[in-house]
């Protein structure tokens, strides 16, 4: 029933998109460990990312420049538009997470339709960042996934030693453990929060290119939530605020995931004699991560604080 | 003796509705809603407002659930759908009479607020948030994929009526005292179970989880009890908002992300923990949102989002506590200040005495 064939392909398939899954998680589960800041705001990042990479890189925006540039200034833009919007409305409000979820969600909402007003409600066409077809390990894998599979790895790998090995890290991890300490110790909070805001948001742009031009190669303004479960899951299995969680949650997410519509789907839609359609892998996804968080309610890697909290 | 009897109901009513400002003006807002359909309104409001008296009952459940035991849900709008899509399926399957499939889906909303508070009693805090979050989704990647069954996208059409015997015209203004009747019931309801001891416990969780334990409470069943109660009146909303006139449908758009949030937004702009502050939460946001935004100022749909979300952006950071909140912290400040002029001299003069002994 299920031959080598589909084997290969969850496999590879799994781990073309669990990479860069992860690129999306980590910087949601950034700024929650650093801040404590929900940021349902995160998808709309990943959308107005792939709007500046789609106007710089095509001739819609009359730019056209390089796409490895175009990559970098959307990646610098929304880095930007992110700490902007985070010490305008995030910070005053810090404190409380509901006030902090309706204000970020609301920010994703101005995102999507201003986004509406100037590009319309339709499909745009990313560029897609390498062209040709590979053959790995006998499954036919497009050079663009092969590219962004290891350009988020890399990139990864990249932040794990910023904030594992330099000063600034240190001082991120500090905040994340016990932040009245770590102000104690003169870590100035504020300008942390900003510094990793940017760089939540620089990830939510890259990933979303990556994804975007990766996969389907056209990207919209309802393009978001879909991809804000799908880092929500990602952090939660992993653990809030967790990095190595946020890596090893998109692989398993991803790999449910390609079992799932490789695999699973196609039997369950002959057994009940119905089309098979990606309707249910979300569901899959999200049934996975509450039977990890039933075991572990605090995901796979998160903060284990015993009593309080 | 009748009039002593009156007397002795004004006098207690004075106390316990007159002298308490925010319900006095609770009070006033119902009965003008109440008088409402006698100035023969335009059908469009008297729709918007049918609509908002539903989604107050949602706002409250939620309020219950979250402003008083601090169990964050993201995913509100699960029971909201489980009641639409439980009278829908009843109907369209077993095809049962409208009085039967409503208080139906009610104990369905119930029983599933149970069944789903039980693995959210394990996860808490931002966890539980973003959990919750996750059943919504489920349900709909099984609605979608059950087509045959649910309907799938388009959903169920053609619900009954709820008041098919009266003329067309007089059916709006049917359903208006409905759900009308509806929302101050169950407000009341919540009101008084938010205030009654119970409620008090539950204050006492969200206050401090394990104090609360520590005193002998039992958690589980407060927590478990909060759920039930907030998922049986979210599920009464959705329910009977499946039959309102015009759409009269079950489909996913009682599931969508836009309600749990829509929720969250009301209530926070409302007042959380009030009980009253999302109702007037939702009066005023639904008809900035329908009336104002559409009607009034009629803008294009991408800018009508946009004010709107800029308004509560500015109103959240604002005023974070709320409307209602906002109200009774100005009252409690005036009575303040009343009471410091009156109270002041005094201890003053008092103080000036005993220096000079």
């Amino acid at each position: 029933m299920i031959d080598a064939e589909i084997i290969k392909s969850i496999i590879i398939y799994g781990a073309m998109s669990g990479g860069v899954y992860a690129l999306l998680a980590l910087g949601f589960t950034l700024i929650y460990g650093v801040s404590d800041v929900i940021n349902l705001a995160h998808g709309g990042l990943f959308m107005i990312g792939t709007y500046i990479f789609f106007v710089l890189a095509t001739p819609y925006g009359g730019f056209q420049i390089e796409l490895l540039w175009a990559l970098i200034f959307a990646a610098i833009l929304v880095a930007i538009l992110g700490t902007a919007i985070f010490r305008l409305t995030v910070h005053p409000i810090i404190e409380d997470p509901l006030s902090v979820m309706v204000v970020t969600i609301s920010i994703a909402i101005i995102l999507q339709e201003s986004m509406i007003l100037r590009f319309g409600s339709g499909r745009q066409t990313v560029p897609s960042l390498a062209m040709g077809l590979a053959t790995v390990w006998g499954v036919k894998v497009t050079y663009s996934s092969i590219l962004a599979f290891a350009a988020s790895l890399a990139l990864f790998a990249i932040l794990l030693t910023f904030v594992t090995k330099t000063k600034i890290g240190g001082a991120m991890r500090a905040i994340s453990q016990d932040r009245e300490v770590a102000m104690l110790m003169g870590i100035n909070t504020e300008r942390l929060y900003m510094l990793t805001m940017g760089i939540s948001a620089s990830l939510a742009a890259v990933a979303g290119i990556l994804i975007v031009s990766s996969t389907t190669g056209v990207t919209y303004p309802q393009v978001w939530p879909q991809q804000l479960y799908m880092s929500f899951a990602i952090v939660i299995l992993g653990g809030l605020g967790s990095i190595k969680g946020s890596l090893v949650g998109a692989f398993i997410i991803s790999y449910v995931e390609n079992t799932f519509v490789f695999a699973v789907d196609p039997i369950v839609a002959r057994m009940l004699d119905m089309a098979e359609g990606g309707s249910l892998s979300g569901a899959v996804i999200m049934a996975t991560m509450l039977l990890v968080i039933l075991v572990r309610p605090k995901g796979l890697f998160g903060k284990r604080v015993e009593l309080e909290d | 003796m009748v009039t002593g009897y009156f007397r002795r109901a004004y006098s207690s009513f004075a106390a316990h509705v007159l002298d308490i400002p925010p319900r006095l003006l609770a009070l006033l807002l119902f009965a003008l809603l109440l008088s409402f359909p006698i100035v023969n309104p335009p059908r469009s409001i008297l729709l918007i407002l049918t609509t908002a008296n539903l989604l107050a009952i949602f706002a409250t459940s939620w309020d219950l659930l979250v402003g008083r035991t601090g169990q964050i849900s993201l995913g509100h709008a699960l029971f909201f759908g489980i009641g639409t899509y439980t009278t829908g399926l009843l109907f369209s399957h077993l095809n049962w009479p409208i009085w039967v499939t409503v208080p139906l889906s009610v104990l369905v909303g119930f029983l599933a607020a149970l069944l789903i508070g039980f693995p959210c009693l394990r996860v808490k805090g931002h966890y539980l948030a973003l959990v919750t979050m996750a059943f919504p989704i489920i349900l709909i990647g099984l609605i979608l994929y059950f087509k045959n069954i649910t309907g799938g996208d388009a959903g169920i059409w053609n619900l009954p009526r709820l008041f098919p015997f009266l003329p067309y015209e007089q059916q709006y203004i049917a359903e208006y005292y409905l759900t009308l009747l509806l929302l101050f019931a169950s407000g009341i309801i919540l009101y008084k179970i938010a205030n009654s001891k119970t409620g008090i416990v539950m204050v006492s969780i969200l206050d401090d989880e394990l104090a609360s334990k520590a005193s002998g409470i039992n958690i589980t069943k407060y927590k478990l009890m909060a759920f039930a109660i907030s998922g049986l009146f979210a599920s009464l909303a959705g329910s009977v908002n499946a039959h309102l006139l015009t759409l009269r449908v079950a489909n996913i758009a009682s599931l969508r992300l836009d309600l749990s949030f829509l929720v969250i937004v009301w209530t926070i702009f409302g007042g959380l923990g009030t009980i009253y502050g999302p109702i007037v939460g939702v009066y005023i946001l639904q008809i900035l949102d329908q009336y104002v935004l559409t009607k009034i100022v009629d803008v294009p749909a991408p800018w009508h989002y946009i004010i709107y979300s800029i308004i509560i952006i500015v109103f959240v950071i604002k005023w974070p506590r709320g409307l209602a909140r906002f109200v009774t912290d100005k009252q409690e400040d005036l009575e303040e200040a009343r009471d410091i002029d009156e109270r002041g001299p005094k201890i003053w003069k008092r103080y000036k005495k005993k220096e000079k002994k």
